[in-house]
């Protein structure tokens, strides 16, 4: 596993995400929309001549739509392809040893489906988001 | 020749330096497969290589290992370690040849066979791969064979073994080819390669220094500078479009490059196959990613070869099929959408794909029961399994089995698909789909709901304004339709489409070509320009829409998207292959333009340069020809059209051009052709002429599209053309009265042009229905029905009151027709 973790705040709420994928986190405003896209994806933009997809983690989450304006985004890498994760907040990059546990209470459905597991960090649990799920969103619930 | 021997250099090299790893690896645990199938897949295209490069002696190493490594494959022979290191040696030494052809220099032949050798089941364990020559046994056999390799040199006169042998005999204890000096100066190479990944960085910072310079711009026009600030930036600009241009350029290759081996490599296999093969190549300026010809050059040669082996049949039995002697190969590229088609067409015999299915039964590939259940398709992909070949036997070209498996492996890598298609005893169609990554198109920028979108330009068949009057809005059963010029095109919103509240009224159609011929309009809000864009695949989930092509970056750094032209028609519910409803309604149509009294009129700019129109309705084909092609016959143009004579019109203006363009009409019997500069468009036309005041080729003028254009007089055309010529019985009679030269040379061609048929002489008997003499002639023609008397001078001076001056064209014509009229009435 990873050791080191990003600590971000995603609708209210705590989370890691795998340092190794996370490539920055910037400040992005002005986004392209994509029409009939999923709502979960906020648009493109562009970071540094490449164009990057941006996720609405609280539209992915089915908690309503990100707001307009300037936001915060964590860029990571998949499958060859930029997106921009829109977060709340960025805490802290951590190291956390260990295996991600299972949660023992049960979670939101979007929570579920985002998550990989506990992992503890200062006593203090946090979900460690599975980034692929997020991109890919709530789509394959429908389908 | 020599780029494609640098090509092979490299390549080997690059793959040697990739493998170096697994063969190690390999002689430690000689039954992993996946390195075993490496280095066979090495090993056989190092083999395809050296067969259309013509490099004997590696193609002879590697296939040697190639057999080897293929028994292992098939479990026929065990990998212990004397064949590996066998295997090895002969690796070894295609790396050391591959040095060697890079250096120009020659490396002894002599042990090769040794190396072959040891390949062989039961051979005593592999000579090391820099031989000892301490024994004198190892200097004996080293001599043997090179002498032999001096009968074989001065056989085939082949001064690299001559050489060679020389050195090896003179000093075997040197015979350490790769690491001695080379003997000739390395020549420094021109090209480099570099890492995808490198250009890829270096673009990302041209367009970020695009993009601060456009930011740049903005600041200096707000502070208004001085000019030499401006000249400087001006510079700047300069510098970083030319920068952007040949980084641009680094990435981007014409498939060309893919198909200049080709017919080399054609004419080698089917030389050596004894087949007769005709190459065709198609769409060679199609531009794609470097990255992607790189990927696709293996494939495409595995394909071609295959073709050549398997596909086209022996000239003789290509006759006995009833099939032309040469085999047609046709290898073409284009680009489709979002995609460039890269298909490979032999027209030989094709795959049996039932053939298919036994030999994977028989083979353990397929079980009995499943191979019932298959489609055609099903049993055609069977040629991807890998092990499988449907070569009855295996040749040094291909039909190992090899080959198909890693032709897709390799396409579906770089997210491409390769489809087969296959009629047997006619032929196979390969097409390779490769995606478009990374290309430049031209694109039309277009916005809808605020919001800016590219459409491929090879999409677009042409861009209306609604409200135009060529354009007619309509609806039908709730779905809006569009007449344009006479056509019915279904109409869809954009903005609805892509579910986007409209901004403004969506003032113009983009019309799109579909694939099969068929078209619709998209209804957008504003065309803004033709931009070269640099599309990139967007992320899968943005793909997963349907409608998009890809994302890309203009100048203003806001992305784009690429609408795909297809997956719109699609979402909107436009139905590809409905081009039957498209042609009925075309007649509907014509029938709603009749009632307006409109025809379709072609404009073109005649000879000497006025616009002029003609009803299309009587051209029946527009042509080029050589103007040589034209001749003056008999008092006017001709054309030459194949092998016959038609009368050429035009209105008086010399051709000048080595090429004419001519219109060809019929007026449903005769034919003639009218001699034309260029065509300008095809419009319907209600036609409402001024009348021309005089006859002549114009019968009047009218505006079209607010230009005045003239209108070609059909009726004085075909007259003009045709009426003339009626059969000689039937044309009045002329009698000439004088047979000196004048008469003769000046005077009869213009009579003659006129309708008469010539006679000199009262005797022949036939009554004249007109008679030309000169005037001052004595004798009095007896019984002839009119006299026309020519005179010697302008003046009436002298001479009879109703005579013409011979040279008064206009009167003498008027007078031949007046007379031709009172005949024919």
């Amino acid at each position: 596993m990873n050791d080191l973790y990003l600590i971000v705040e995603i609708a209210g709420q705590r989370a890691l995400l795998p340092a190794a994928c996370v490539e920055s986190v910037v400040e992005i405003e002005d986004i392209a929309p994509v029409p009939s896209a999923p709502p979960h994806v906020f648009g493109l933009f562009a970071l540094r001549s490449r164009v990057l997809t941006v996720i609405d983690t609280i539209a992915a989450l089915g908690a309503g739509r990100s707001c307009d304006g300037e936001k915060q985004a964590v860029i990571v890498h998949v499958d060859g392809h930029l997106y921009g994760i829109l977060v709340d907040d960025v805490d802290d990059v951590v190291q956390i040893d260990g295996v991600p546990a299972h949660p023992r209470a049960p979670l939101s459905a979007g929570w579920a489906r985002y998550s990989n597991g506990v992992l503890e960090h200062d006593g203090e649990p946090m979900l460690l988001i599975d980034v692929a799920a997020m991109i890919a969103g709530p789509i394959d619930i429908a389908a | 020749m020599d780029d494609l021997l640098g090509d092979f250099v490299a390549e080997t090299r690059e793959t040697l330096e990739a493998l170096s790893g697994e063969i190690v690896a390999w002689e430690l645990a000689p039954d992993d497969r996946s390195r075993l199938d490496a280095i066979f897949r090495f090993v056989h295209t190092v083999k395809g290589s050296c067969g259309f490069l013509d490099l004997p002696r590696l193609e002879k190493l590697s296939h040697a290992a190639e057999d080897v490594l293929a028994d292992v494959r098939a479990d026929r022979r065990r990998p212990d370690s004397g064949l590996v290191s066998a295997v090895l040696a002969v690796i070894d030494r295609i790396a050391e040849l591959t040095d060697a052809i890079e250096d120009g220099r020659f490396i002894a032949d002599a042990d090769d066979a040794r190396l072959i050798q040891a390949l062989q089941p039961g051979a005593a364990p592999a000579p090391a791969i820099i031989p000892t020559p301490s024994t004198l046994e190892d200097d004996v056999a080293a001599l043997a064979q090179a002498l032999d390799a001096i009968q074989a040199a001065n056989d085939s006169a082949d001064d690299e073994n001559e050489v060679v042998v020389v050195a090896d005999v003179a000093a075997p204890q040197v015979d350490r080819p790769v690491t001695s000096a080379p003997a000739t100066p390395r020549v420094v190479s021109r090209t480099i390669r570099l890492p995808v990944d490198l250009l890829d960085r270096m673009m990302a910072g041209v367009s970020d220094m695009v993009l601060a310079r456009n930011e740049l711009a903005r600041r200096l026009r707000e502070s208004g500078t001085e000019s030499n600030t401006e000249v400087a930036f001006e510079r700047l600009s300069q510098c970083i479009a030319e920068m952007r241009d040949s980084i641009t350029r680094t990435r981007m290759a014409r498939v060309e490059h893919l198909f200049t081996a080709l017919p080399r490599m054609v004419r080698d296999i089917s030389a050596e196959l004894g087949k007769i093969v005709q190459l065709e190549i198609d769409g060679g300026d199609v531009e794609l990613d470097r990255e992607m010809i790189e990927m696709i050059r293996d494939p495409l040669t595995h394909i071609v070869r295959n073709a050549i082996d398997h596909g086209i049949e022996l000239p003789e039995l290509r006759v006995l099929a009833g099939k032309p002697v040469a085999g047609r190969l046709h290898v073409s590229a284009r680009q489709v959408g979002n995609q460039i088609l890269i298909e490979v067409i032999d027209d030989g015999r094709g795959i049996d794909a039932d053939q298919l299915v036994q030999k994977a039964i028989a083979s353990g590939i397929l079980g009995q029961e499943r191979a019932a259940t298959l489609s055609w398709e099903r049993k055609l992909d069977l040629i991807f399994e890998p092990g499988l070949s449907t070569a009855q036997q295996v040749t040094a070209i291909s039909g190992r089995g090899v080959g198909m498996d890693v032709v897709r492996a390799n396409v579906e890598r770089i997210g491409g698909l390769v489809d087969v298609e296959s009629r047997p005893g006619q032929g196979l169609r390969l097409t390779l789909r490769v995606p478009l990554t990374l290309t430049i198109i031209p694109a039309l920028t277009i916005s809808a709901g605020g919001q800016h979108f590219a459409i491929p330009r090879s999409a677009i068949d042409e861009i209306v304004r609604i409200g135009g009057d060529a354009v007619r809005m309509a609806t039908l059963g709730g779905a809006d339709i569009v007449f344009i010029r006479g056509t019915r095109v279904p109409v869809v919103s954009l903005n609805k489409v892509l579910g986007i509240s409209e901004r403004s009224a969506q003032a113009n159609l983009v019309v799109l070509k579909l694939s099969g011929g068929a078209r619709y309009a998209l209804a957008v809000e504003a065309v803004h320009d033709h931009e070269e864009l640099v599309v990139k695949p967007a992320a899968p989930i943005v793909m997963a829409c349907g409608i998009y092509g890809g994302t890309t970056l203009p100048d203003n750094s806001r992305p784009m998207l690429l609408l795909d032209v297809a997956g719109v028609a699609e979402k909107a519910g436009v139905r590809h292959d409905d081009k039957g409803a498209t042609e009925t309604v075309v007649e509907d149509n014509d029938v709603d333009q009749h009632e307006k009294g409109a025809v379709p009129v072609l404009l073109f700019r005649d000879l000497d340069g006025i616009e002029r129109g003609v009803p299309l309705a009587l051209v029946e084909r527009i042509e080029d020809c050589f103007s040589t092609s034209v001749s003056t016959t008999a008092g006017r143009m001709r054309l030459n059209i194949d092998g016959r004579l038609v009368p050429l019109v035009s209105c008086g203006a010399p051709i000048i051009e080595p090429k004419i363009r001519v219109l060809r009409m019929r007026d449903g019997g005769e034919e003639l052709a009218y001699a034309i500069d260029i065509v300008i468009d095809i419009v319907p036309v209600a036609i409402e002429l001024q009348r021309s005041t005089v006859p002549g080729p114009v019968s009047g003028v009218m505006l079209v599209e607010d230009r005045p254009v003239e209108f070609i007089d059909a009726f004085w055309l075909f007259a003009q053309g045709l009426g003339i010529e009626p059969a000689s019985a039937q044309r009045p009679v002329c009698l000439l009265s004088d047979e000196d030269p004048w008469t003769r040379q000046v005077l009869a061609p213009l009579v003659e042009s006129a309708g008469y048929k010539i006679i000199y002489s009262q005797d022949s008997g036939v009554a004249a229905d007109l008679v030309i003499i000169a005037d001052g002639t004595a004798s009095e023609p007896t019984e002839a029905g009119a006299v026309l008397r020519l005179r010697q001078n302008a003046e009436e001076r002298g001479g009879s009151p109703n005579s013409l001056w011979r040279y008064d064209r206009i009167g003498l014509t008027a007078e031949l027709r007046r007379h031709w009229n009172k005949r024919s009435a």
